[in-house]
């Protein structure tokens, strides 16, 4: 197209869980549910897999494997946290097949979970997935309800 | 200005503390607050730098204020990375 200017970057973030998609202050973790660490929404998973929601690469897995951040070729950085207090497993109920520094494809497995073990040390598995870098973003618009991995759009991100 | 602090946390800067962290380093909009340990440099105003440092309970971090508020800035964010908030 023959635009002046910046032209504004529409980017697509797939559902990466099979889950119910929920309002982030459905979250039992201030800081998340008041947006704290980063606007976006959550998903109340019932499969114990996360898989990428574009293409990208992971700017850091923690080290207890129950969070990370990716990143999105545009620049834009999401984070995602398997259930909430998790950091207290100590990496266990985790089966992480990337690393910080890895790329990876939509679609390609990132993190698994035990979600039945997460629930017997009395932990949520709710998973906020927030934007990480809130100052490139112009706007979010949210897709809700029940939805499988890969299976469509969870966010529509608007970057500046 | 310049302090070395040592974080407290048992579990280390994970998600909640680093969210603290940045809270803490966007109330002073016009202050320019550093983290560095082990050779790297980030943003206290940004979640995935404070993250990706990876600090553990032990360690210790230099903040680096400059701009307005820069002594200010520099004892809060300091208090926050001393706080124990698993």
């Amino acid at each position: 197209m023959f635009g002046f200017g910046k032209k504004k970057k529409n980017i697509s973030v797939t559902v990466p869980m099979t889950g119910k998609i929920v309002p982030l202050d459905q979250v039992p973790d201030p800081a998340f549910a008041q947006k704290i660490i980063g606007d976006g929404v959550a998903i109340e998973p019932e499969q114990g897999s996360l898989v990428a929601p574009f293409d990208g690469e992971v700017v850091h897995l923690i080290d207890t494997l129950h969070s990370l951040v990716i990143k999105h070729d545009s620049g834009l950085e999401i984070l995602i946290h398997i259930g909430v207090n998790t950091v207290s497993l100590q990496g266990k109920p985790f089966t992480a097949f990337v690393k910080t520094g890895d790329s990876f494809k939509k679609g390609d497995k990132l993190i698994d979970f035990d979600i039945a073990a997460i629930k017997e040390a009395g932990l949520p598995v709710i998973t906020p997935i927030v934007v990480a870098n809130g100052d490139v973003v112009e706007s979010l618009k949210i897709h809700e309800g029940s939805a499988a991995a890969s299976s469509g759009e969870l966010m529509e991100v608007v970057l500046k | 200005m310049e302090k070395q602090f040592t974080i407290k946390n048992p579990q280390g800067i994970h998600a909640r503390p680093a969210g603290a962290i940045m809270k803490k380093a966007n109330e002073f909009p016009n202050a320019t607050i550093s983290l560095e340990f082990n050779g790297r440099k980030v943003s206290a105003k940004s979640i995935t730098g404070v993250l990706t440092l990876g600090m553990k309970a032990g360690d210790a971090v230099n903040v680096i204020t400059e701009g307005d508020q820069a002594a200010e800035a520099l004892d809060a964010v300091g208090a926050v990375l001393e706080t124990v908030l698993d």
